[in-house]
């Protein structure tokens, strides 16, 4: 009956059936075209803009920073929005008119994709492994060397891991540090102080790792090694091997953490008595009124430290690519170098004189900031960009969901 | 007489019938007015998000757009049937008391296919007993439901959950299904029936002011869900409220905690349920406090016991608040990501996880998340749809 003074229920279906298609076609207007393969000859315009933005292959690029207009927008870590990590450009010609705005990242991956599925950003901070990824997406461009006055006080092997073939400058380090184990001194043997511990039963229930399915990966294989072995060049097979390591590693574990000052108050509040920790977790925990008498150590496996460099990177599309990258010079002088140690206990890839300002002497000797054997292998394995990280992830991925299965 | 009817004149009529065509019309558009931002918004929101993952799930008709979209399209090249195979495994292996040993009493294995099939049947016997077996329905319809529950539903045992059955397969992601599913439905069941007393009384004993006592009872909903997740460490930790208060009272000794409190399935069920008791009561509340009362005084004016009163005649009619409490615990647990990311530690790693790790994993596998979303999505739809009937006034009593 159609008697009523509103539609049926028949004819509203059919006609808010009808908007529905509508407004789905045109959501995915779009994508209409994807039965076939989208022409070579009509690029999208990440890839255009990268190839009308990007300097030729070899080419240095120049920029013209005093020409330059429009806001820098950056994606940062959080705590690194701070004005003292941004002194000389906040007091520099170019802030007035091209100001610094923030948005903060969680983690690589969540950044990689954010920026993938197209949100802008002058500059980013990704990690060393993962810039080759923007790279290939077209997503950034080469830093004007130029513009980078104190980029030679990174030491060369740290700077190698943000060069690409050619030469060009994608990725300025500015963060360094270890990724090792935090343990109570007093309920590990000494004799234990290797990634091994993370198999002994006595210490079931009691440990704690980071979530990511990279480290856990590694991890695996430098106990499988029992020695000092490079574990950002894995073969499937030692993939594999790892992933069956860890697999029984991962029931001794109470969790895996997400989010370091979860695994920090586990730690202080006496859930766990070993874990995974960046420097500033490890000096957060040494030093928490509840840790007062509690002997807290930095493991140094002997299979050697993982480690981190991360740094930031200059988005394709920059409006003001030469501000940009005097921004990144105001981040990458001594000066922030040290403020980088005396805050966060990270360490600074720029290592100009930075030890002399470091405020806090004890950092140096906690860090071993000063000793220059410390950072390189055996002792410590930087990450390095990995060509079969889908291998890594997967396989990690699936060490967490068979111990929770 | 009939000379005394007025014949209305063409014209008249004309206008009658345009003016009720203009009235109609406008009826429509306000119709429209009024739900046809929310479809709208719905088809935007929902329904073209959930194209896109389907298009992902399948890998055929995906192609990245530029560079950019193709670092997290993950292998789109090939068909995903490859990757639907993966995720079923090869069969599911049934266990029987499985805490007994590695592979429990007895198990058996049976394929994947067979198993949802079912669970089909089962969903549509306790759905649809009464009516396809008129003498025995009441009898499939319990039957049904009990072996719908039974394989999930777990209780604390120390360090462990204790299962009298569990599915298990060789497929991880199968398994972690399976094992969400048992964490939802135990959180389901133990909220509805902590909600139901609270309910039952605020509708028949409390007689002033039952709406304040209503509001006072899901007073929680108040506060943000991740500051009560964490209170929930607090309470639950090694050095905890509980802990040192046991600890305290010499019930157990300080350097020997309750170590199964926290970062275990135990403790992802225990904060489902805390979490959602407070507003499962409405809809139970709503359903029992609509309820005819004459009926309750009739079932006991025809000899009635209260018991037999409350089970053939208040259960009945409280159906659709019961079901619908159950599936507001179910369908937001089973995918749940952020409690167990908090609080399950390695062993409540759960279902919502494992798609989240798809996605925003460093492998950017979108493919493979797509398929495990689109899978749960297709649980869930079923299951509301076969107990949809619950749903309406009364449904509960066909």
């Amino acid at each position: 009956m159609d008697n009523g003074p509103f539609m049926n229920r028949r004819g509203f279906f059919t006609a808010s059936g009808g908007i529905s298609i509508a407004a789905l076609l045109a959501a995915c207007g779009g994508d209409s075209g994807s039965d076939t393969p989208a022409p070579a000859s009509t690029p999208e315009p990440a890839a255009s803009a990268a190839a009308t933005t990007a300097p030729p292959a070899v080419a240095t690029p120049k920029f013209d920073p005093a020409s330059e207009t429009g806001e820098i927008k950056i994606f940062e870590w959080a705590g690194y929005e701070v004005p003292e990590m941004w002194d000389s450009y906040l007091k520099g010609p170019y802030n007035a008119t091209s100001p610094l705005k923030f948005t903060f990242l969680e983690n690589d991956q969540q950044a990689l994709a954010k920026v993938a599925s197209g949100v802008q950003y002058d500059l980013i901070h990704p990690c060393v492994a993962y810039w080759p990824d923007y790279k290939a997406a077209g997503l950034i461009q080469a830093f004007d060397p130029s513009l980078l006055p104190d980029y030679e006080g990174i030491p060369a092997p740290v700077r190698a891991g943000g060069v690409d073939a050619d030469g060009l400058i994608y990725h300025v380090p500015f963060d360094v540090g270890f990724s090792t184990l935090v343990y109570r001194a007093d309920k590990v043997d000494p004799a234990e102080l290797s990634w091994n511990v993370l198999q002994d039963a006595k210490h079931k229930g009691r440990m704690s790792l980071f979530s990511d399915d990279v480290s856990i990966i590694k991890i695996g294989h430098l106990i499988n090694a029992g020695v000092p072995v490079n574990p950002n060049v894995m073969t499937s097979e030692e993939i594999a091997a790892s992933m069956e390591t860890m697999k029984k590693v991962a029931p001794n574990l109470r969790n895996f953490w997400g989010s370091q000052t979860d695994t920090v108050n586990d730690f202080v509040n006496g859930n766990i008595d070993i874990t995974y920790a960046w420097p500033d977790g490890y000096w957060k925990i040494k030093n928490h009124e509840k840790m007062a008498g509690v002997p807290i150590e930095y493991m140094w496996p002997r299979e050697g430290r993982l480690a981190w460099v991360c740094g930031l990177v200059l988005g394709s599309q920059a409006a003001a690519p030469g501000r940009a990258t005097a921004a990144v010079a105001a981040s990458n002088t001594p000066a922030v170098g040290a403020w980088l140690t005396d805050v966060y206990q990270y360490g600074s890839a720029q290592q100009n004189g930075v030890t002399d300002l470091i405020k806090d002497k004890a950092l140096l000797t906690a860090f071993s900031l000063d000793d220059p054997t410390a950072f390189a292998p055996p002792r410590a394995w930087f990450e390095e960009p990995l060509p079969n990280r889908a291998e890594y992830v997967k396989a990690g991925q699936e060490v967490k969901a068979s111990a929770g299965a | 007489m009939a000379s005394n009817v007025e014949i209305p004149r063409a014209a008249e009529i004309g206008v009658r019938v345009r003016r009720e065509g203009r009235f109609r019309a406008g009826q429509r558009l306000s119709t429209f007015g009024l739900v046809g931002p929310t479809v709208i918004a719905l088809a935007i929101f929902f329904l073209a998000p959930l194209w896109y993952i389907f298009e992902f799930s399948t890998g055929q008709k995906w192609v990245a757009p530029n560079d950019a979209a193709a670092l997290i399209s993950g292998e789109l090249t090939s068909i995903s049937g490859a990757l639907w195979s993966d995720f079923f495994g090869d069969g599911v292996i049934i266990e029987l008391m499985p805490n007994l040993g590695d592979q429990g009493a007895a198990h058996v294995t049976v394929p994947a296919a067979l198993i949802g099939l079912l669970f089909v049947v089962l969903i549509l016997a306790a759905v649809m007993g009464r009516r396809l077996v008129p003498r025995y329905g009441g009898r499939v319809v319990g039957f049904s439901f009990v072996a719908l529950l039974v394989p999930f539903m777990t209780l604390p045992a120390g360090d462990h959950i204790l299962r009298l059955v569990q599915l298990s397969s060789e497929s991880t992601d199968l398994r972690l299904f399976f094992k969400s599913v048992s964490m939802a439905t135990t959180s389901s069941v133990i909220a509805v029936l902590i909600a139901f007393p609270v309910a039952y009384y605020l509708a028949f004993c409390v007689t002033k002011s039952k709406y304040t006592w209503l509001l006072i009872v899901i007073t929680p909903f108040l506060t943000s869900y991740l500051l009560r997740i964490f209170a929930w460490k607090v309470v639950l930790g090694d050095q905890g409220l509980i802990n040192s208060g046991l600890a305290s009272l010499g019930v157990i000794s300080a350097d020997a905690p309750l170590t199964f409190l926290i970062y275990n399935q135990f403790t992802v069920m225990i904060v489902l349920t805390y979490a959602w008791v407070p507003f499962i009561c409405l809809p139970i509340f709503i359903a029992l406090e609509n309820m005819d009362r004459r009926l309750l005084e009739a079932a006991t004016d025809l000899g009635a016991s209260r018991l037999r009163a409350f089970a053939k005649v208040t259960l009945p009619l409280a159906a659709p608040g019961v079901v619908a409490a159950f599936l507001f615990v179910f369908i937001p647990s089973i995918g749940e990501y952020i409690t167990p990311s908090l609080v399950g530690g390695t062993k409540g790693y759960m279902f919502g996880q494992a798609i989240a790790d798809h996605f925003i994993g460093g492998a950017f596998d979108w493919q493979g998340g797509s398929v495990l979303a689109l899978f749960l999505l297709t649980v869930v739809l079923f299951l509301t749809a076969a107990t949809s009937k619950f749903l309406r006034a009364g449904g509960g009593t066909a």
